[in-house]
Order: structure tokens, then sequence, then C-alpha cells
């Protein structure tokens, strides 16, 4: 008989311990106060070491010890449009694809199953002004799979059917990329905002693929994979010292070579009066909206500025362009702007997919904002306060994981930036004033000589778009040619 | 981008690769209830001072009922609306206002929504959340609902609508399950269900699934755990307990007969897919295996088949996709433009049979095993991905060392378990799918056997409007 009481007893009690804790809770505790922040952490820029290898190749090493991982890459500075003649665009990545094929001592299958049971890959690619070839690694394998990167770029040996296989597939994804219309965009702005001449409006197709010989593949591998203009970079479960022999040996084969190239482009057309041009997508439930112009290298001494100013205009969720044009209006499911920044005039572009039949809508808004950051809406001081914390307090980012680490390091040489640059960076954001950013988005957002560049459903887009007589229309195919009607 | 609906696949494939490989790397954790139900999870890692917030509430789309499809992940929408005590546009001020960022995912199974943030704002995270989980319909109006359902109608048009083979999962989905099958929809949902949902709708969905006894928090990062804790009492405790939430049993997808189907798309380029109903995440050990040891890598068998011996293809893959309750294996073939979507489907049968019949070899059953312990170390680099380990173990199997059981499972998968499952799942009744540049119904594989989807959509839209 007791024995149900003792246990209704302390039931009862710990009910009531609990309804007493929620009390306490509900007393002290006041919702609508926003909890204030700790103070700012300490920021930790990871530490590097930078040599030189005998073959002048630049080594740099930065270590992490938390997990035991390790990221390797070599970038070269330079990349396709440094060394793709423009009749052969697309030889860069049929040559970084063939370096999977076999080499003087593994078959293809052979590097493939080595490198499975080392569990990772090696990749390769070439972008526009840099290219790379590299690898994560569990530390107890990095020796293993550096000896097999060093194979794949020194000794690959380019069989001729796999070229053919390779060009098969590349021709193959050219025609799925016409089918979507966000890559038709991208490419189709390029091309409206710097021309066939430009290398920034160049890219590879199925002409220039269909040109590529086994003898452009090897000349591209021979040119374009030298001492004299790559960086090294490992970061990770390493010692400085002890990689430096590591990297040496497995490299030793690697002789001197190359330099950086030239960033020399040809002047760029001249700018034409904002003009809508339209690619026909009979159907499409969207429309892509690329608008935007040419804008600064990113060694500009506006950079600090700009970057700011983008974070206000369409860098963020709740830029003035996604809160409008997604937010309020619901006329996409997001908007955005950026700065392109390469060694030469990267674009600057705001856009996004926009509902079909809220295409010409949407465009008013996006010119709106534009007109707005340019002067008729003043950027607040709340904004810029939002906008500089926003990109000081996510340095740390940049330096979460050791590939991001790597990047982040090898971007400050590619680019030529100081070494110190993430120490000063908060220094150079802070700095930034409000003269400063009505001066960049007056020079940089040049409203009278934007390009709209819309793919879309011309019978339902034409008319309206039109009617918002923001600028008139031209038509152009998927290559981005004016179109035959 | 933000507040994006998962793909299942993406999503189930890259959680069963890093599930398998945690034997000498634990994730240290420690986890407990509060006593109106919410599971507590934390974990400390100071190599970055951040933070990642990370709650998964149990609830997805296969909660949803017919005609109100896409209704779990509308509601993910209104979350990010502001609530009681935290006015609109707050949550992103002190996310992505002060460095950091945040963002929300729904999937048949679960929905989740996290914060990371520099470790400094750990306190403000956990009060913006704890508010959208007390106080969301304090200040949920008819017009906040609107404006999410018209930004989620853009989201489906851009994701699916104008995406070449983007309407794909929806038609397997259909095909798979009977209909009212909780897996039968898509997580997106249909035009017309979301026309339809009510403020009544996110009301009743509210109470019943976004209690605390139906959620599961982690912290993760570089914090302290007694402050935490602290501040996860302050702000979750008086959060009052809800209903309990059924979990009702769900059928595993069954075809009695194959299918064969072709849809119209706007593409240039055909391809195949073939897919057969397996078994969700409880079940499914050796099918992940199985899918490296078909494709992936240069020398799998069915990419050295179709790829570089028949060169009858420019791309092959293949996966198993599990969710909680079901689970399909699907093989997708972009053929070279010589050859016939016929041709394909013979050629990966030829494979599959062979290997069916023959099991795989020591080889590649150790080559397919040797990536999962990078795949797992390289989740553990970030936050959310720790997060995510934890969090899945914890609310499929109430374990949050799920993930290491797992892995010793893995390692402990046979050849004569790998030849086990495809027989018993790869040879039996599947769905075969053509989808075809519009007017070109002939390029599909066995086209005169073939139904056309329009028929099987248009069917299934009516049935549930």
């Amino acid at each position: 008989m007791t024995q149900p009481k003792r246990v209704v007893a302390f039931v009862a009690a710990f009910i009531i311990a609990l309804a007493n804790v929620a009390a306490v809770a509900q007393q002290t505790l006041d919702r609508t106060k926003v909890p204030p922040s700790g103070p700012t952490p300490v920021l930790r820029v990871p530490a590097w070491t930078k040599t030189q290898l005998a073959n002048g190749a630049t080594l740099i090493v930065s270590e992490r010890h938390s997990l035991p991982l390790v990221s390797f890459s070599i970038t070269f500075v330079g990349g396709a449009n440094q060394f793709e003649p423009a009749e052969r665009r697309g030889v860069a990545s049929l040559t970084t694809s063939m370096l999977n094929e076999g080499t003087k001592t593994r078959t293809g299958d052979q590097l493939s199953d080595a490198l499975q049971l080392l569990g990772t890959n090696v990749n390769a690619g070439v972008d526009a002004e840099d290219g790379s070839i590299g690898f994560l690694s569990t530390t107890k394998n990095f020796d293993a799979v550096l000896a097999i990167l060093s194979d794949m770029m020194l000794n690959s040996v380019f069989p001729a059917d796999a070229l053919e296989r390779l060009r098969a597939r590349t021709l193959v994804n050219l025609t799925q990329a016409k089918d979507q219309p966000v890559i038709v965009g991208a490419q189709v702005f390029a091309k409206v905002l710097y021309g066939n001449a430009h290398p920034y409006g160049q890219r590879s197709t199925e002409t220039s693929v269909k040109t590529i010989t086994r003898d452009d593949v090897v000349n591209f591998q021979k040119a374009y994979f030298q001492p004299g203009r790559a960086i090294i970079t490992v970061v990770g479960d390493v010692t400085p010292g002890k990689v430096k022999a590591t990297v040496e040996k497995a490299l030793a084969a690697w002789s001197k070579g190359g330099e950086k190239p030239s960033f020399d482009y040809p002047k760029l057309p001249e700018l034409q009066p904002a003009k809508i041009y339209l690619v026909d997508k009979p159907g499409a439930a969207q429309s892509v909206v690329n608008i935007g112009l040419p804008g600064p290298p990113r060694n500009t001494p506006d950079y600090f500025a700009l970057q700011v100013l983008n974070t206000i205009l369409g860098g963020q969720f709740q830029s003035r362009l996604n809160a409008n044009i997604r937010e309020q209006k619901g006329y996409s499911y997001g908007v955005n702007s950026a700065f392109n920044y390469g060694k030469g005039p990267g674009a600057f572009r705001a856009g996004g997919s926009i509902f079909t039949d809220k295409t010409d809508a949407a465009l008013i808004e996006f010119m709106k904002e534009l007109k707005g950051i340019v002067g008729d809406k003043p950027i607040t001081d709340e904004e810029i306060k939002t906008a500089k914390d926003s990109l000081i307090q996510g340095l740390p980012q940049r330096f979460a994981s050791v590939n991001a680490i790597s990047g982040a390091i090898t971007s400050v040489v590619v680019q030529g930036l100081p070494d110190d640059y993430y120490q000063t960076y908060a220094q150079n954001v802070s700095a930034v004033t409000k003269e400063d950013l009505a001066r960049v988005a007056k020079r940089y957002i040049d409203l009278g000589h934007l390009a709209i560049v819309i793919i879309g459903d011309r019978a339902k887009v034409e008319e309206t778009l039109k009617a918002t007589g923001i600028a008139p229309i031209a038509m152009l195919d998927i290559e981005g040619n004016p179109a035959t009607p | 981008m933000r507040r994006k609906t998962l793909p299942v696949f993406a999503a189930i494939l890259v959680g069963c690769l890093c599930q398998l490989a945690a034997a000498q790397i634990k994730i240290p954790y420690e986890t407990y209830k509060l006593p109106n139900g919410l599971t507590v999870i934390l974990s400390v890692d100071k190599t970055t001072p951040t933070v990642a917030v990370n709650i998964w509430y149990h609830v997805g789309s296969k909660n949803e009922t017919p005609g109100r499809t896409g209704f779990a992940h509308l509601f993910e929408h209104v979350m990010f609306t502001g609530s009681g005590h935290v006015p609109y546009g707050l949550h992103d001020q002190l996310t992505e206002g002060v460095g950091g960022g945040n963002n929300g995912s729904t999937t048949n199974d679960r929905t989740n929504y996290y914060e990371t943030i520099p470790s400094n704002y750990l306190e403000s995270a956990l009060w913006l959340e704890s508010d959208r989980m007390g106080f969301l319909l304090d200040t949920l109006n008819l017009d906040k609902l609107n404006a999410q359902r018209d930004v989620v109608k853009n989201e489906r048009r851009q994701s699916y609508d104008n995406q070449p083979y983007g309407r794909v999962s929806e038609i397997f989905a259909a095909a798979m399950y009977p209909k009212g099958h909780p897996y039968s929809w898509p997580v997106i949902g249909s035009m017309t269900d979301l026309s339809a949902a009510s403020e009544e709708d996110v009301k009743a969905f509210f109470r019943l699934y976004y209690a605390p006894n139906n959620a599961t928090l982690a912290v993760i990062g570089d914090f302290d755990p007694a402050q935490a804790k602290e501040w996860i009492q302050k702000y979750f405790s008086d959060l009052p307990k809800g209903q309990n939430v059924g979990r009702p049993t769900v059928a595993l997808g069954k075809l009695d007969a194959s299918k064969r189907l072709v849809y119209e798309d706007r593409v240039q380029v055909p391809r195949l897919y073939i897919q057969w109903p397996t078994v969700g995440t409880r079940q499914d050990i050796g099918l992940g295996i199985t899918s490296l040891i078909l494709s992936g890598s240069r020398t799998a068998r069915l990419t050295k088949a179709l790829v570089y011996d028949l060169q009858l293809a420019s791309q092959v893959s293949a996966f198993q996709n599990s969710a909680e309750d079901v689970g399909v294996f699907q093989i997708v073939v972009i053929p070279r433009p010589e050859h016939t979507l016929t041709e394909v489907e013979a050629a990966v049968d030829q494979v599959l049979q062979k290997f069916i019949a023959e099991g795989p070899t020591a080889d590649e059953l150790q080559r397919a095993k040797s990536g999962l312990e990078l795949n797992f170390l390289r989740r553990l680099e970030s936050n959310l991905g720790k997060a995510d380990q934890l969090l899945s173990g914890a609310v499929f199997f109430g374990n949050p060392g799920q993930y290491s059981v797992d892995y010793e499972k893995l390692l402990a998968v046979t050849a004569a378990d790998v030849k086990r499952m495809a027989g018993r799942y790869l040879s039996g009744p599947r769905i075969v799918l053509s989808v075809v540049p519009k007017g070109k119904r002939d390029q599909a594989s066995k086209a005169a056997e073939s139904e056309t989807v329009t028929m099987l959509l248009r069917r299934g839209r009516g049935g549930r409007s």
C-alpha cells in the first residue's frame, strides 16, 4: 500500500519542481530583448610558409592538424584565356581530362583503380585565368597520391582513341548545355559584353572542339604545366620541412621552365546604349535575366568599396534586390548581383530566374534598384554597418576546411595581394566611406550602357517588355548572334 | 540557394557514404532531453571560431495529405517570416548580417533549419530558433503565407519546370507508389495544391509537428557547453510539449509488373532511367556499395562496359536513394548520339545479369570501401556536416552515434551480401523511363511497348486537386 503512494509523492514533487523551473524561466525571460553578442573572437589567420623549389615553383605550406587530412594543389598562373588559341577553345579541358587516360607506366584503368584504393581522385582543370591539379587525401595516403599526380602531370601518353571518346562526350555536353537556360544566359551575356575578339567573350564550341587534334593536346600539356608559373599549396596534417622534401622528391623529374604569362587583353568593344537582348525559349516557365556591363579588374583600388556596395545591392539574402524582387514581390526564387573580378575587366552582373508572367514587372524593379543604389535611394548608415559587419565577421569561414584555407592562401598569391591581406582585411573594409560608395556606384553601374539579356518565351514577354520603355529590344539566337526572323 | 528543397537523392547519397567510415575517428558529443521532449545534442570543435545551430523536425512531405502536397516545404518558408518576438528580417540581420548564414530544407522525412554564426552570436541564434518554435503563430497572417506561396511556386518553376529532365523525380514518385502513398508525391508539391493551402492548414500543421517533442537541436562548434546548456534551458524549456506524433507504418514500394514510360521534354539529348523499389535507411546496407561497383569510377562495371568498351554512352550513374521508410535504386544513362536507348537498355541488362550471377570480386569490394574514410573525414571539417551526421542518427534511429554503427556494418559487408542484395532488388519488376526530345517519341527504349507519361501526370494531378 505504501509503495504506490511514494511513487505518487515522488511524481508530484517532480512536477512541482518542473513547474518551478518553468515559472522562474517565465518570470525572468523577456523574449522581446535581443540577446547581446559576446566579445568578438580573435581572428586566427592560418600561418603559412613560402619557399621556392629548385625548379622555380613556389611552395606554400600551412599546417592544420585537427584531422588527418591533406589538401594538395598546384595552381598555374594563367588559364584558357592566355593559353588557348581562339580557334582551339576547349583544348585545355580536353587535355586535363586526358591526364586520366594513362601514363608511360600505368593504363587509365590502373590509374583509376590505384586512386580508388587510396580513397580519392586527382582533379585537374583550367579556368579562364588560372588552372590547377590537386587532391584531398588522408595523411597516410598523401605520398602515394602525390606520386600518382606527378605521373599524370608529367608522363601522360594521350592515347588517340581516348581523345575521340572524350571529344564525343564533350559534344554531348555542349548539346545538353543548349537546353539549360541559365547556361545559355551566361554565355549570351558574355558574348554581348565582350564580343568574339575578346577572350572574355570566347568559349568552346562544336566547331572548335571538332578541330582539336592530338598534337594540340600534347602541345598544350607541354606549354602549360610548367613550374615557372606554378604555386604548390599544401594545407593540413603536414610539417613544412618534411613536406618540402616529399614534394621535391615526387616532382624531381619536373624541370625548370615557363613563366607567368602576360594578362594584356584587347580593347573592349565600344559600350552600347542600354538595350534588351531577348533570346526566345518557347514555353519557358521562367525568364533568365542578366543585366550588367564590363567592370574593373581585381586589383582595382575600389575593390573594398565595391564589396561593401555589392553586399548592400545584391550580395546577400536581405540585399536590396532580393528583399524587393523575391521577398516583397514574389517574382522569383532568388535574385542577386556580383562583380566578377579577374585580371581583366570582369563583368558586373545582376539577375536571376523570373516567373515568365512577371518578366516586365521584375525588370522594372531591377532598374529601380540599380538607379536607387546609384543615387535615387541613398545608402543608409545602417546598411553600411550591416554590410561591413557581414564581410568582416564572415572572414573566419574562409578558413573552415583544409581546401578552403588552400584556396584563401593561393588566391592571395595568384592575385598578387599583400601577404597580410587577411590581417588587414577588416581595416580595409572599415575604411570605406559613404562617399566612396556613392562614387563607385556611379562609376561602375553605368545605367546608360547596361546590357539586359533575357532568355524567355518571346510570345509572352516581348510586348510587355517593350511596354516598359526601359530600352529597345534586339532578338538574338542562343549563340548570341542576331536572330533570323 | 536559400530555403530550398533538398534533392532527396543527393541528401541520402551523401548521408550514406559518410555514415560508412568512422572507425578511428569518433565525433565527441553529449545528448540529453528537456522535460518538454526536446532532444539536444552538443559537440565542441574549436578549430574555427564559428558555431552551427541546426534543428531537425521529424516531419516532411510524407506527413502531408493528398490535396495538400508541397505543404511541409511551403511551411518551411513560412518559418522565415518572423515570429512572436522576432520581426521579419531580424533573423537574417543576426546571421548573414554578422558574417554567418541561415537556411532550411525539406525532404520526404524531415525539415531542418540552421544558423551558421561567429561563435559570439550563439545566444541570439538559440533565441531565434526558440521563438519560431514557440511563437510562430503570433504573427502569422495570410499576406505572409501568400508571399511565400509565390516564392515556392517560383522555386518549383526554377528547379523542376524550367529544368531539362526536371520532372523525372515526380514521374517516378507517381509511378512507383500507389495513389495516396506518402512517398507518391514530390516534396515540392503541385501548383494546384500550393494554391489551396490555407492559413488554418498552416496553424494545424504547426501545432502538431513543430512542438519540442518532435524536434532535435544540435549545437556544433566553438562554444562552452555549460553556457550553451544554460541558454538552451533559458529559451526552450518553457515551450509546451505537444501531442505525440504518430509514426504510421509505411509500405515499401512494390511493383507487380515492370512499367515502361516515355516523357517528351524540351531537351535535345535523350536519357534512359531505370528504377527499382528497394529499402530505406534501416535495411539498405550493401546497396550503396553495389552502386559504387556499378558506376562512379572508370572500371566500375556499367561505366566500363557502356562508356569505355562499347562506347554506347557518354555518362552512366547508379545510386541507391534511401529515405526513412522506403528506397529506390536508380541507373541513369546519357547515350552517345549514334546509339539508341534500346541498345543502351540491353547493354545495362547484360552487365546487371552478369553481376547478379557472379557478385563482386574481392578487389571490387575493397575498392568500393576505400573512399569511405576520406568522405567521412571531410564531412567532419564543417560544423553543419557534423550536425547532419549526429542529427540523422538521432532522428531516424534514436542514436546520434548511429554513423559509427553503420560503419561497422559496412566494413563487415561481404561479396555474398552484395550479391544477395543485388539479386534480391535489381532483378525484379522495375520502371524504365525514357526522356526524349519533344516529338521524338520513337527515340524511347522499346517505344512501341511504352506508355506516354503526360497521361500519367494528368491522372495523378487530377486525383489530388
